[in-house]
């Protein structure tokens, strides 16, 4: 028996220590993944010499060169980022002539930020690497930990240089005190249009009604509607919920409208960058959504944040007015207008603005010409940075660009057209595994499709709706009219990394509040939340704003400029 | 008697006795010390950065010494008091509310003669514990959520109310739906422990009661709670030293803007303040604050039950 106990004591403890040792490989899996991925490295180095070993010797004994790319992985079924079709195209037509073993790092799309910022405080980052989020990419300048470019572009990638154009590469230059420096590549932006205002046609049918022009057209329409119950007993006039990771997005339409620009200097416009909400008028704009909701003529969860509802409203055919990006209402994987028609027969949405009081232009935010921000870390060797600039300069070139986008034709698409623009590009899900491609994550220089001119680029995006293109178009025209880049700023603002996360959730609470209190209670509780804002930070970022704009350090312009 | 004689027994040995005597405990022991040495006090180096200016590319040793600026800055904002105060009064209303009722469901369950039900209901009482708050929040949503939530439809539909009740979106009715689901999450779980003291008492305390004539509730009262009032102590004692600390889920999933003054919490304050800006050094400086003041509560409630002749949790 003692035996026994013994041999079960020893069995148990050997048990556990397996049990914690294996937690601890998961625990520290940082330090793991990065000696496999240097084993990685080292093999396939390996690897590539022996191969020029067996080929005939290249005339310069070059060293190969590993480059490491993050790639965001978005879980497409089939496709595999390690191993796909672009990757190859990249290490025949790039990397092989230039002794260059190209390997993409897949990082998840959804946990991009959170990702950089440990393998960057881990060391273990690519040698390129990605993210939208800007300000994060100002706070890694200010820390130290980006490759400044400066010269370099000239002599290893002119192209590129010429492709972005000083517009784009002007936002990914920062001053940390010696100038301006170019520290990150944005990638240029084909489509520069946010949003636009969706409204039922043929519920404008049944009322009689033209498509409203101004907020008291619009007025009108939601009453029709709501008194008509053209949605059923669950019409939602105004369809329009909280969207809290940036509550005033959807709402910068709106209140640009509003705004009187004849008391708007060029300084208050740099000074309220992304504090639209507090320029002359612009509170009209919400004091009218206030009205609307008081009539119940807006969703009544306003302020709950209920995606999975909002998105049954819509495709059940209640929603008869709403905000949403130029092409939301006939975006492939999620196509409200498709979903919509199988509900409700000849039920459909058109695109409009309907925020211009005085019937004149009024300017529409866009994006900027910058897409998403690229970058090499500071500990990155100088040889491997060259090679990450040549990697880069390579793919702008036209033909580069055009297969990694498009893929091989018979595979991704059958032929282009007289504009050389693909006729019939599949969608991923269609495509053969080996053939399955993202375009704008494999050149990220690019976020769009480029076919040479914006032109042909507009026409290209319609065409990727297939069935709507003329709506489309008509979209995404509403949306270009008269836009304006917003404003950035080239030196880090202080006081929005202190205090941006909280001004964001006063805001929210800000644009809550007042859309739902009683019409009376209005000005009241404008000021309260707006004081809250203001005392939580948004005063200084403001006034932080306000001294960059004195030095210069920003990039934009006033559009309403005489 | 017979404990102090072994306990005077015990320091004549020495320490190496014991040791090797029972060398495969003390080597089973080791495991999960290791464990909280590898997982709890190592990390523990790194609160350092609560008295830096934190750049992740420099690390530890190569960030600049500030001293207390950062705790400076947190208690500075102005929504750092609301979510202090916030915490501290939603851990209250939990400690009132959700502590007794896991008791009086234990004694419930454990007063049930049918065996079958009592297994049953014992289960799905446990069942939400296991159930993500992200979850819950949707079955939230589901019942309490304005005209389309299930009881606000009900009640409309019925005439109850001439509006909605506003259970998300109204603070103090906020604050009810909060602590209700709470209690409904965690009480199954709760009664685990009671249910274990309950069933080891002795049994022939309860017969001797019978014998003298006392009712079911006489007792309850008489013998099963004096029973587990040393369990009930140390998890009061543990609670309060929690009071300060609040999970993240709970009020972030179930909290929205509209009610943003009750449900900003100190977890969800320091995720936006601190983890979303990526201002490591301040969130780890709130986190510090948080536990200074986690163990001053939980030693002055363990002093306190000590006080009252309890036994306390060390």
């Amino acid at each position: 028996m003692k035996k026994f106990q013994k041999v079960l004591s020893l069995a148990l403890a050997f048990g556990m220590c397996v049990s914690m040792f294996a937690g601890c490989g998961s625990g520290s899996d940082d330090k793991g993944g990065s000696s496999s991925a240097a084993d990685k490295t080292e093999s396939s180095a390996a690897q590539s010499d022996s191969n020029e070993e067996s080929t005939p010797p290249a005339e310069n004994n070059d060293e190969w060169i590993t480059l490491r790319v993050e790639m965001y992985d978005r879980s497409i079924a089939g496709f595999n980022v390690e191993d796909c079709w672009q990757l190859h195209y990249i290490q025949e037509n790039f990397g092989d002539p230039n002794h260059i073993k190209v390997e993409w790092v897949p990082v998840s799309r959804w946990e991009e930020g959170t990702i950089l910022n440990t393998q960057l405080a881990g060391g273990t980052a690519p040698d390129i690497c990605m993210t939208y989020g800007g300000d994060l990419v100002q706070q890694y300048v200010d820390m130290g930990g980006i490759y400044a470019l400066d010269g370099m572009l000239d002599e290893y990638a002119p192209d590129l240089k010429a492709f972005l154009g000083d517009n784009v590469l002007e936002y990914g230059q920062f001053d940390v005190g010696n100038g301006k420096e170019q520290f990150a590549l944005p990638a240029r932006r084909i489509i520069v249009a946010t949003q636009v205002n969706y409204i039922r046609k043929d519920w404008l049918e049944k009322l009689n009604m033209e498509v409203p022009t101004n907020v008291d057209e619009l007025y009108e329409y939601l009453k029709a509607a709501k008194e008509q119950n053209l949605g059923g007993e669950k019409t939602i006039p105004y369809a329009s919920d909280l969207y809290s990771a940036d509550p005033f997005y959807g709402w910068i339409y709106q209140m640009d409208a509003f705004i009187d620009y004849s008391q708007v200097t060029e300084e208050d416009w740099v000074a309220h960058h992304d504090f639209h909400y507090l320029l002359p008028g612009a509170k009209e704009a919400i004091r009218w959504m206030n009205k609307f909701f008081n009539e119940g003529l807006v969703t009544d969860y306003f302020g709950i944040e209920n995606s999975d509802q909002t998105k049954s409203d819509r495709v059940n055919g209640y929603d008869g007015f709403w905000m949403g990006n130029w092409d939301a209402a006939w975006r492939m994987e999620d196509s409200f207008q498709i979903d919509l028609e199988k509900n409700v027969e000849g039920a459909s949405y058109i695109a409009c603005d309907a925020f211009k009081p005085d019937s004149e232009d009024k300017p529409h935010e866009t994006y900027t010409a910058a897409g998403q921000y690229i970058f090499i870390p500071a500990s990155v060797p100088e040889e491997t940075a060259i090679a990450a600039l040549k990697y880069l300069n390579w793919m702008c070139q036209p033909e580069s660009l055009f297969a990694l986008q498009n893929g091989e034709e018979g595979h991704n698409y059958t032929t282009v057209d007289e504009n050389g623009i693909p006729t019939d590009l599949k969608n991923v899900d269609d495509t053969e595994d080996a053939y399955k491609l993202h375009a704008t994550d494999g050149a990220p220089i690019c976020n769009g499709f480029y076919y040479g001119s914006d032109e042909l680029n507009f026409a290209a995006s319609a065409n990727a709706y297939p069935g709507y293109t003329d709506e489309v178009a008509h979209s995404l025209e509403i949306s270009n009219t008269f836009g304006y880049e917003p404003i950035s700023f080239t030196r880090t603002i202080q006081a929005r990394v202190d205090y941006g996360t909280t001004v964001i959730s006063k805001e929210a609470e800000l644009l809550v509040q007042t859309v739902t209190c009683k019409p009376e209670e209005f000005d009241a509780k404008w000021d309260e939340y707006m004081n809250a804002l203001l005392t939580s930070g948004g005063q200084q970022i403001i006034d932080e704003q306000r001294e960059a704009y004195k030095e210069g350090a920003y990039r934009g312009s006033y559009p309403m400029a005489e | 008697m017979v404990k102090q004689a072994s306990s005077k027994g015990t320091k004549r040995k020495k320490g190496l006795y014991w040791l090797r005597r029972d060398w495969r405990l003390y080597a089973m022991l080791a495991v999960p010390i290791l464990w909280y040495v590898i997982f709890c006090y190592k990390p523990m180096a790194g609160l350092i950065i609560a008295f830096q200016k934190y750049n992740i590319f420099t690390g530890i040793k190569g960030s600049k010494f500030i001293g207390l600026e950062n705790f400076e800055f947190v208690f500075g904002m102005r929504d750092f008091g609301i979510a202090l105060r916030n915490t501290l009064w939603l851990n209250f209303l939990d400690l009132l509310f959700g502590f007794p009722v896991p008791i009086i469901l234990a004694i419930l369950l454990n007063e049930m003669r049918m065996l079958k039900l009592k297994k049953v209901s014992q289960t799905l009482l446990y069942l939400p514990h296991f159930l993500s708050w992200v979850i819950i929040g949707g079955m939230v949503l589901e019942i309490f959520a304005p005209t389309s939530g299930a009881i606000n439809a009900l009640l409309l539909k019925w005439g109850l109310v001439e509006s909605n009740v506003p259970f998300l979106t109204n603070g103090a009715w906020w604050t009810f739906t909060y602590v209700l689901v709470g209690v409904w999450q965690g009480m199954g779980w709760g009664t685990i422990l009671y249910l274990a003291a309950i069933t080891g008492l002795d049994t022939t305390l309860f017969e001797a009661a019978q014998i003298d004539g006392a009712n079911k509730l006489q007792q309850i009262w008489h013998v099963t709670l004096p029973g587990i009032r040393s369990t009930i102590v140390v998890l009061l004692v543990m609670n309060i030293g929690r009071m300060m600390s609040i999970g993240f889920d709970r009020p972030f999933i179930i909290g929205n803007t509209l009610v943003q003054d009750t449900c900003d919490v100190i977890s969800t304050f320091v995720y936006r303040a601190g983890i979303q800006n990526n201002q490591f050094a301040r969130a780890t400086a709130i986190g510090l604050f948080q536990s200074v003041v986690g163990l001053i509560l939980i030693t002055v409630a363990n002093s306190v039950s000590r006080l009252f002749d309890e036994q306390g949790i060390w």
